[in-house]
């Protein structure tokens, strides 16, 4: 019953909450785990006022008026972020009508963009943010228009709206597996993209074009001038290699998502400044491309100096539906392969923050930092340990999924 | 020595075997023959690996049936376990093992694996053409797994490596007779044989629920809806129960001996109650009518496999003395994973039912002690705290009773064979690492002593493969 005392515990806290807008909150007894040093602060006093946090102390009293979580010594996090999901955008992997990740038809593509299509009162949402998950990026697949995908949104694990940001990165997809689907070779698919950057930087035709067009030349521009990078869905060497070669040729931002095998081209891409959002779990040769699956991946890309954000955690199935729990026990399978835990700690939150939001004042436990904060019973990346508190905007959030109330139901039978 | 003591295990099943048989047929002189579905055409060529008797020394052990020993030493001879407790005096030629700061389990068992028939990576003939499951007819009764199984695939050097020691290979669920299972120790070897534990009871799959009407209605043939699932399941097993009495008519000195039919004796022997069924259902409902169904028949379901509902009638299972194998972690991928709970496992145990933890893909075959976790920390989640000598029950004595192979594997205790893991910290944290991994009293995995090549044949030679 402890979640349901939990429950009544941050009901109580939002109906204070919506009473006192402006009132501060302070989490007192924390070990902070701040993201920016390889030890926590324990003891640490961190006082949040309208969604941001304000500071973070040692052995600081909290101030006399403010509402005050007791963290009892237990770890403090920045919210999670998830780097890669398809959070809010599909319910059920076999029931094709819950699905709005891609779009199939051939007029879309790069144009195609998730954020209207984002459901809140998704389960796989709920669950990710009693994971202690409170951003994630969610990105489309690929659509009718090979290799183009479409734009991805970060999305704010919060209320009715979770869309924190649309139009975040335009996504393409690269290599083997459903080649009739997919252009029919990855050279088609390198030359599809580079023909479109080079069409899109051609002055506007002096008849308008069709609105569906004008959509993916305004994708593709967005990427041209630097405004959004280009995530490139790949994994095999070659196409690493390829990413390169493109961001260099067209001097835009490029992010590799996948990438089983961007450890052999760590130096090449530490040095084109290109990150790499991977899935610190894999270990299997799923497809040819993945041949090089490894856990030391990350640990690899790291140490060359590249910026890594974990997403994609778990495999195709749990990417979504354990989008929190798997993303933190990858972070800890990172640390036992030999990832720093501060890295793996930065790889789940501040990490992403700077490949899909930067400039966000996101994803550290410092002054002037939005006040997406976890308290945990345990180390975060044991699967055994819980949520207890999850704070977004500065606000506690519920943290009750469909899975509780479950297992609330039938409780009762197991005596 | 080990292979007597095999054979002696052997003959006593065998023993029992016509014991039982002889009640049946009281009043038959003769020697009953064996009937066709015991027959194995493809006999276990394993042989333990060759070692020196070891002794870990002052770990922490759990022995996997509920017990936690600290500070212990554990000592093996001739492949089998021959004492736990405290400054044991071993003989000499054993090889110590400072256990200190480490932990020690039996050897993780996986009772639903797809290794070596659904190899990565998977291709385009896996779409069409999958060595999972034979697709052509609902009822593939006279499939066995073994005959397809590459022991290439690199899934099994990979759950070694992570501490399992035993992996049962089930063929896939889009059958409702999905086919004969089997039982093997995930060593480099290039035949099943050699993989394959003599003496293990014959696992049969079988599926009910969304995957097999979906597959059906794909395919235009066989059954596409629940009932008719449940009528094709009676209506095949009557037509066995022909087969079977014309067996024993025959066994009792009257008559022919039916024609040999692959399917229907196979089907026979699951009525006979030799072949143990291992069944893929998910939902409630799904699972009390299969049980009515097994009732019908006079025979029991071994366990439900994925059984995400179970949950929610414990006390069936428990009355009908059929196990759960679950995840924690998988849910909602289809309708009928809606309602998956994280803390089934830890729901199922406090009730008394026999759980077990399962993977089900290559992935989850490499961490199922962190689905043990995962399913622990759901359940503190809920205010109930399972120990980890608890835990470790899901993975390795529990799989072994569902398995019928209790009272050889899933246990340290003298007599058992001694598949042991050593883990560098307490299992059931992410940061462990199976350090040292112990098959039949032979260390199979040494994570000290890493190889300098892949183990399997398929890595061996690309470069990105490479260690």
């Amino acid at each position: 019953m402890r979640c349901l005392r939990a429950a009544i515990l941050v009901m109580a806290l939002i109906a204070a909450a919506s009473s006192a807008e402006a009132q501060s909150l302070a989490i007192i007894h924390a070990q902070a785990w701040t993201g920016q040093s390889a030890q926590p602060i324990d003891d640490a006093t961190i006082l949040v006022e309208r969604g941001k946090i304000v500071s973070v102390v040692q052995h600081a009293p909290a101030p006399r008026d403010a509402r005050v979580i007791d963290a009892a010594g237990h770890p403090v996090t920045a919210g999670l972020v998830n780097a890669a999901t398809q959070l809010g955008l599909t319910e059920i992997s076999s029931v094709r009508d819950t699905h709005d990740q891609a779009a199939t038809g051939e007029t879309v593509g790069a144009g195609f963009d998730v954020s209207l299509g984002l459901n809140a009162n998704s389960e796989l949402v709920s669950l990710a943010r009693a994971d202690g998950v409170t951003r994630a990026l969610s990105f489309p697949n690929v659509s009718g228009q090979a290799p183009f995908s479409g734009l991805a949104a970060v999305i704010r694990l919060r209320g009715s709206d979770i869309l924190d940001k649309a139009r975040v990165a335009l996504f393409v997809t690269i290599g083997g597996g459903a080649w009739p689907t997919h252009a029919g070779a990855r050279s088609a698919q390198w030359q599809l993209l580079r023909a479109a950057f080079d069409d899109a930087k051609q002055p506007p035709p002096a008849s308008p074009r069709p609105a569906s067009r004008e959509a993916q030349i305004t994708a593709l521009r967005e990427v041209l001038s630097g405004h959004i990078p280009l995530a490139i869905v790949t994994h095999r060497e070659s196409d690493i290699r390829q990413a390169i070669r493109l961001a260099s040729d067209y001097t835009i931002h490029v992010v590799v998502v996948g990438g089983a095998e961007a450890w052999r081209a760590a130096p090449e891409l530490a040095a084109a400044h290109i990150p790499v959002v991977l899935d610190p779990d894999a270990n299997l040769p799923y497809t040819f491309d993945q041949l090089g699956n490894r856990q030391t991946n990350a640990v690899i890309l790291a140490k060359a100096g590249v910026m890594i954000a974990f997403g994609l955690a778990g495999g195709r199935l749990e990417q979504n539906y354990n989008a929190g729990l798997a993303l933190r026990e990858g972070a800890g399978i990172a640390v036992s392969n030999g990832l720093p835990y501060l890295e793996a700690l930065k790889a789940v939150t501040v990490n992403p923050i700077a490949v899909w939001r930067p400039g966000e004042a996101a994803g550290l436990i410092a002054a002037g930092q939005d006040a997406d904060l976890v308290i945990w019973d345990g180390d975060p990346f044991e699967p055994t340990s819980n949520t207890t508190t999850i704070i977004v905007e500065g606000k506690p959030v519920l943290t009750d999924t469909r899975m509780d109330a479950l297992a609330r139901r039938y409780l009762p039978n197991a005596k | 020595m080990k292979t007597g003591y095999r054979q002696l295990a052997r003959c006593r099943r065998g023993l029992l075997g016509l014991a039982l048989m002889a009640t049946g047929f009281a009043g038959s002189a003769m020697a009953a023959p064996t009937p066709p579905w015991l027959d194995d055409p493809f006999p276990s060529t394993y042989r333990p690996p060759a070692g020196p008797d070891l002794v870990i020394r002052r770990a922490t052990v759990l022995d996997g049936s509920g017990h936690r020993l600290d500070d212990a030493d554990i000592l093996t001879h001739a492949g089998k376990i021959v004492s736990i407790g405290h400054q044991l005096h071993v003989p000499a030629g054993t090889r110590e093992i400072d256990g200190r700061g480490r932990w020690v389990t039996p050897g993780v068992i996986d009772i639903h694996s797809h290794d070596g028939v659904y190899v990565l990576p998977l291709t385009d003939i896996d779409k069409e053409a999958s060595d999972v499951a034979e697709l052509s007819d609902p009822n593939a009764a006279d499939t066995r797994v073994e005959t397809a199984i590459n022991p290439q695939d690199v899934a099994f050097s990979r759950a070694l490596e992570h501490g399992v020691t035993t992996i049962q290979i089930l063929p896939g669920s889009s059958p409702i007779f999905s086919g004969r299972s089997v039982v093997v120790h995930p060593i480099r070897v290039n035949t099943v044989a050699e993989m394959k534990l003599a003496g293990a009871p014959q696992g049969f799959k079988m599926a009910c629920g969304e995957g097999p009407k979906e597959q059906d209605a794909e395919a235009h043939k066989g059954p596409t809806s629940r009932q008719g699932e449940v009528a094709f399941i009676r209506a095949t097993f009557l037509d066995a129960q022909d087969y079977l009495r014309d067996w024993r008519a025959h066994a009792a000195g009257k008559g022919h001996a039916p024609k040999r039919d692959l399917k229907r004796e196979a089907l026979a022997g699951i009525l006979a109650g030799d072949l143990h069924i291992h069944m893929h259902c998910y939902r409630a409902d799904d699972m009390a009518t299969m049980m009515s169904v097994a009732k019908e028949f006079g025979i029991r379901v071994t366990a439900f496999h994925h059984a995400v509902e179970a949950y929610k009638i414990p006390q069936l299972l428990k009355a009908n003395g059929t196990c759960a194998a679950v995840w924690a972690g998988w849910w909602g991928y289809k309708m009928e994973a809606q309602d998956a709970i994280r803390a089934n496992a830890a729901l199922l145990d406090r009730d008394g039912v026999c759980v077990t933890m399962h993977s089900d893909s290559p992935s989850e075959g490499q961490r199922l002690n962190l689905e043990a976790a995962r399913a622990a920390g759901a359940a503190r989640r809920l205010g109930i705290s399972v120990p980890p000598e608890q835990m470790i029950r899901w993975i390795t004595s529990n799989p072994a009773k569902a398995m019928g192979l209790g009272d050889r594997l899933g246990t340290l205790a003298p007599g058992y064979d001694a598949d042991i893991v050593l883990w560098s910290s307490e299992p059931f944290s992410v940061y462990s690492h199976a350090d040292l991994v112990v098959i039949d009293g032979a260390a199979v995995f040494d994570r000290s002593r890493a190889p300098s090549e892949p183990v399997s044949d398929f890595e061996l030679g690309r470069r990105a493969m490479q260690p």
